[in-house]
């Protein structure tokens, strides 16, 4: 701890120096910005920089000819400083140097310093925070830099849409108008671009499943469930079904519909059947709880029950079953015992025998 | 018939057509569906000693704490990541490696559910990370072995924003039963055969019974091994494209059923068993597409195929149990054997096109198609395998006998195969604009549809016969005249009603959505959705449902420094006239010549609703509420319910769920961290239904009338009692990090039931009334006790013991007895349930070597 603040200190020495610098260097570049003039930035992701083409930052003919799509990525816009011109990450790590370690670990870093390699000076780190003359120059006015954090002065608006401005497209076409953008969440409550703390996708957990878990922890409870998917066991998560970012879906589920994502991995659930059961072929939620269940394979009700709800048909479908029908029952029952229904009805997601009509073959 | 379709080669085409795509990226990962995650029970996040110790300075030294999450959750210490340099490339890795002792019910279901750790070596993380700063490329592994069935290795590489090549090969084993007794011989194959001793169609049960007893234990299983390539890069300024190819492997067995008719209504008779099936499959799916990203347009194209191949057409098995005629008319034969059909191939194809625009005003227009189609044509089984004659022969009285020749090749089948289509399509038009900071709407249109166009006629051309063979004719062996054809030339079958054509069930979704948001200052926001959405859907008992959804929420910052997000729905589900029998067009009423019958009964019972159709009023609430505390702590509240209300006399009358979670997250230092939680969550369903009068011989459906008197009337409710409570901590010493967690997860569900009268009881329990008692509580309980410590030796090597404790108690009525016997009468069961108690312990002691 005491070398921990000794470094502190040393880092806002650091600091003050480098804003006296700075505030020489603002009024200068800023006049530059209003010129037009470009500063280039390493790229990142694909699509880098394309969408923030309709920012003031436009790029120029030296950018639009540079070799790797990291060198296009532009400096992010900050409505709150538009009189903030970049300085450099040079300048920047002169006080974030705690800053600058962990983030040398991630994609990010990694990318932009390849794609600035041989091109023009690093400013990858406003390429995300904005440009950073009027921080330097004041660290701690809130809103100077594009802040990610707690308490930003900077809207969760307007820090989705600087990563957006180069990771738009793709898994998030739909991020606009998701239950996600529409609960104000920000990029970074579920990812922390600053440091590797994921294997990948830099989550702000040390995994997605985690990182999920930290608003859904009721859905995260129900995978300790007699039956559930194999989420706790690590060999899937939520992303595996769910696309954060927005689909054209309400869960955001990946697919068009509940039952193509269930077929991504029960493929042989698809048919078509001959002979299909309505509500399977409609929605494999009408039956199953994915998210885990304390029935037998992730059903939302114990079976009779279960059928019971839709099954009235004359005879032995509709009979109330009590324990006397259980094994250790004076007349045990088939309809209740083991797999109840499905000892019978064993095809219940539907049958491709000609004779199975009724899902006994 | 199942068509094999190879990897081996497929891989080799997709790397072939990968060679020209020399620029190549970003996987998009979280639009990819599956093979997100990898990692096992060892270590579910796949990485985890990777993490090692957790940098003293954490993420910054400017500020007090860690940083937190623009909602206020902390982020976790980052970690002390070294690297090395070997010419151009910069790398790190890590190899862990050591041994596993598993002990205790080291067999027990909960234990191996999605497992498959063990008494012997274990890879716990092969990690490699390589890169090349002055060019951007890339290499990454990471592998893991657990088990033989439980193990991944993913490579990856390419050069950023440029291109990314990746190929992955994972086991992921799924236990289903630990503690099965099948019976039968061949088990894992498509035939099931009795074992020596037992006859077919004509064992006593007692036989049977013995023939359980002595039967070995065996596992039921399912492996599924998946194995893929993909590629993606730039092919063109803003352009990206992708493809991907992935195999998978699923072998094992499930447990599966068995019907040879009825035995609850007839002691000594019937047959019902609990088989089991084998899991051959084999599925193979495609991806390839192109997106466009610019300042204005955005665009996506992609293509996904998915081919499935069984490789088991169909499940055979041998039935012990002897039929015997209700009527004490000798057997014309012995039926004996059973048969079903397993899934057949299948092809999907998939294609869907997205456009967005942005507009004026901050707006977005954004534009998905989607069309699709699944198919499958596999040849059909002929309708029956039994052989000679089959049925009751009363002479002389009618002669319900059918000769098996006339039914068992595929020369009795309208058609030679299936030829079951479904198409689909999508439309999503979103229009979203924010005129100012402070507003913004949109309205969103979406239309899906289903179109069966599956058509299957039951109808034998040998005979002119329509309808099938019920049960494979066990049905026919009971109960004179049950087998399940109907002929309008043939009095004895001119009026037996069933179904003679296949449903092609379907449905088309149209739904529209207008929304507004309001900023409230620069802390909180207002929103509100209306949402109209119509379903229609094909051949049900209904053919319209419409449902009007109210969405609130409310997103404030201004509370207590945290962030509190609530949401609140009221929707109100109706629709047309409900018509509970609206298949009339496929049974045999609707062939000319159908004679109705003076005994014809009722299909059931008009006041049923079945609750995906029926009305509905639902009301759902969500708050999560997080609070940070201090600089190094947050405290979070999940508070949800749902409340379902079903206007229905007869099915599900109604669900809920409430539910709280509290969580607690403290991290004083990086190198200390604490968790805790605890959480519960209560609900219930409720539904009623009617007893037939069996003995009234009435085609009357009314509830309430002489063939569904209230009197039978019954109803259900299952209660459910979940709770979940833990906690962890990491603690890191100089040298040594000692970590440890508790969960504790307890469930309970009580099944309560009245009724009207013992009229409601099945017939066979009605002799037994005053024994009628609650039924026992269904529980499952689980407390896992996990500790480690990592010791690091030298810079490079650690040493790492860790062990888990697990013990847990289970019951389930439905396997009531089945410690005792599997066998009860003319059913047999296999699997006796995961067991009442079990307690397992697992000791690994790995070596950790930075690479």
């Amino acid at each position: 701890m005491h070398a921990r603040g000794k470094s502190a200190v040393v880092a806002v020495l650091r600091c003050a120096i480098v804003a006296l610098a700075i505030g020489n260097m603002a009024d200068s570049r800023a006049q530059s910005a209003a010129d037009g003039y470009h500063y280039m930035l390493p790229d990142t992701d694909m699509g880098a920089g394309t969408s923030r083409g309709r920012s003031k930052t436009q790029a120029s003919p030296a950018a639009a000819a540079a070799a790797t799509p990291f060198e296009r990525a532009a400096v992010a816009v900050n409505p709150q400083a538009p009189e903030a011109v970049p300085i450099g990450s040079a300048t920047c790590i002169a006080c974030h140097s705690q800053e600058n370690l962990q983030f040398s670990h991630t994609l990010h870093a990694r990318a932009f310093r390849a794609g600035a390699m041989g091109s023009s000076a690093d400013r990858t780190c406003e390429s995300c925070h904005g440009p950073g003359s009027l921080h330097a120059g004041s660290p701690t006015r809130p809103g100077a830099i594009i802040a990610f954090t707690h308490n930003s002065a900077i809207p969760v608006a307007t820090q989705a849409a600087t990563c957006l401005g180069c990771h738009a497209g793709g898994a998030r076409q739909h991020w606009l108008g998701s239950v996600h953008e529409a609960r104000g969440l920000s990029c970074s409550d579920c990812h922390n671009p600053m440091a590797k703390l994921s294997p990948e996708g830099l989550m702000a957990k040390n995994s997605i499943s985690e990182t999920c878990a930290g608003c859904h922890q009721d859905i995260r409870a129900k995978f300790n469930r007699r039956s559930h998917m194999p989420l706790p066991e690590g060999q899937m998560s939520c992303a595996d079904c769910h696309n954060p970012h927005g689909s054209v879906t309400k869960p955001l589920l990946k697919t068009d519909t509940v039952n193509g994502t269930c077929y991504s991995c029960h493929a042989e659930k698809r048919g078509p059947l001959l002979f299909e059961h309505p509500p399977v072929r409609t929605n494999c939620l009408n039956c199953h709880d994915p998210h885990g269940s304390n029935q037998q394979t992730l059903l939302v009700a114990p079976m009779p029950m279960l059928c019971q709800q839709c099954h009235t048909m004359t005879r032995h479908p509709n009979d109330l079953q009590t324990p006397i029908g259980l094994g250790i029952g004076s007349a045990p029952d088939e309809r209740l015992m083991g797999r109840s229904c499905l000892s019978c009805h064993a095809n219940v997601h539907g049958s491709n025998n000609p004779s199975g009509a009724r899902f006994h073959k | 018939m199942a068509r094999q379709i190879r990897l081996t080669p497929l891989i080799g085409l997709g790397l072939a057509l990968s060679a020209p795509l020399i620029a190549l990226a970003d996987s998009s990962d979280s639009a990819r569906l599956g093979d997100i995650q990898y990692g096992n029970a060892l270590d579910p996040r796949g990485w985890t000693p990777v993490l090692g110790a957790p940098d003293p300075n954490g993420m910054s030294r400017l500020h007090a704490g860690s940083l937190r999450t623009p909602s206020g959750t902390l982020y976790p210490a980052p970690s002390l990541f070294g690297e090395h340099i070997l010419g151009d490339w910069h790398y790190s890795g890590l190899l862990e490696v050591g041994y596993t002792w598993l002990s205790g019910h080291d067999d027990a279901l909960f234990v191996h559910q999605y497992n498959d750790w063990n008494k012997g070596l274990a890879l716990g993380l092969l990690w490699l990370d390589a890169y090349k700063p002055e060019t951007g490329d890339y290499l990454e592994f990471r592998g893991s072995r657990a088990g033989d069935d439980d193990q991944f290795y993913r490579a990856r590489g390419g050069r950023y924003g440029s291109y990314k090549v990746e190929a992955f090969y994972r086991d992921i084993p799924h236990l289903i039963s630990s503690n099965a007794y099948p019976i039968w011989d061949g088990v894992g194959s498509g035939n099931l055969t009795l074992p020596a001793g037992l006859s077919a169609g004509d064992s006593e049960p007692a036989a049977v019974a013995a023939a359980s007893d002595a039967a070995p234990r065996r596992k039921i299983k399912v492996d599924r091994s998946r194995t893929g390539v993909s590629l993606e890069g730039n092919i063109a300024r803003q352009w990206i494209a992708y493809a991907s190819l992935t195999n998978e492997e699923r072998n094992g067995t499930r447990l599966w059923g068995g019907p040879m008719f009825f035995n609850y209504p007839f002691a000594n008779n019937g047959g019902i068993m609990e088989t089991v099936r084998p899991i051959d499959f084999t599925t193979t799916d495609v991806s390839a597409g192109a997106r466009f990203v610019g300042a204005l347009w955005r665009f996506n194209a992609v293509y996904t195929g998915s081919f499935f191949r069984d490789h088991q057409d169909q499940l055979d098995f041998q039935s012990p149990f002897h039929l015997t005629p209700v009527t004490g008319s000798p057997p014309v034969s012995l039926v004996s054997r059973g048969q079903f059909s397993l899934e057949p191939d299948n092809d999907a194809h998939n294609l869907r096109l997205e456009l967005s625009r942005s507009l004026p005003w901050s707006g977005e227009l954004s534009l998905t198609g989607a069309v699709g189609t699944m198919r499958q044509d596999d040849n059909l089984l002929a309708p029956t395998t039994c052989q000679g004659r089959v049925g009751i022969d009363l002479s002389p009285g009618p002669n319900f006998t059918v000769d098996c020749a006339d039914w068992n090749t595929s020369a009795a089948l309208s058609q030679k195969s299936a030829d079951a289509r479904i198409d689909t399509l999508l439309l999503d038009a979103r229009l979203s604009f924010r005129p100012l900071p402070e507003l913004g709407w949109h309205l969103e249109i979406r239309h899906y549809d289903e179109d069966n166009k599956t058509d299957y006629l039951s109808y034998n051309p040998q005979t002119g016969e329509y309808g099938y063979i019920s049960e494979n004719g066990s049905q026919a062996a009971v109960v004179p005249g049950e087998i399940g054809i109907f002929d309008p030339r043939n009095p004895l079958y001119a009026s037996y009603f069933g179904q003679i054509r296949a449903v092609p069930y379907g449905y088309s979704d149209t739904s529209a959505e207008l929304g507004a948001d309001w900023r409230i200052g620069a802390r909180n926001t207002l929103s509100a959705a209306y949402t109209y959405d119509r379903n229609q859907p094909d051949y049900r008992e209904r053919s319209q449902v419409d449902e009007n959804r109210l969405a609130l929420a409310w997103v404030s910052r201004s509370i207590a420094d945290g962030t509190l997000r609530v949401s609140y729905d009221f929707a109100v589900r109706s629709g047309d006239g409900y018509d509970y029998f609206p298949y009339a067009d496929f049974y045999s009423v609707s062939v000319p010549g159908f004679v109705p019958s003076p005994a014809a009964l009722p299909f059931t019972v008009d006041a049923m609703r079945k609750y995906d159709l029926s009305n509905r009023k639902q009301n759902k609430f969500r708050a999560i509420f997080t609070h940070p505390v201090g600089d190094n702590a947050t405290a979070s509240t999940v508070l949800y319910g749902r409340y379902n209300d079903y206007s229905a006399r007869v099915g599900r009358h109604g669900d809920n769920a409430t539910g709280l979670m509290l969580q607690w997250d403290y991290q004083p230092l990086p190198s200390f961290t604490f968790g805790a939680y605890v959480g519960g969550e209560f609900g219930e369903t409720r539904m009623s239904n009617v007893a037939d009068a069996e003995a009234v011989v009435s085609a009357d459906p009314h509830y309430g009338g002489a063939k569904y008197p209230y009197g039978n009337s019954w109803n259900e409710t299952d209660k459910e009692r979940n709770l979940n409570a833990g906690l962890n901590f990491a603690r890191s010493f100089g040298r040594t990090r000692v970590d440890g967690a508790y969960s504790f997860v307890y469930a309970r569900g009580q099944l309560d039931y009245d009724y009207a009268t013992t009229a409601a009881l099945a017939a066979n329990q009605l002799p037994f009334a005053s024994e009628l008692s609650a039924f026992p509580d269904t529980h499952y309980r689980v407390h896992t006790v996990d500790l480690g410590i990592t010791q690091a030796v030298t810079n490079e090597l650690a040493m790492r013991l860790f062990g888990r404790y697990e013990f847990g108690d289970f019951d389930d009525w439905h396997y009531a007895g089945f410690d005792r016997s599997l066998s009860y009468d003319h059913r047999i069961y296999t699997d006796r349930g995961p067991g009442s108690h079990y307690d397992a312990s697992l000791i690994g002691l790995m070596l950790q070597l930075k690479i």
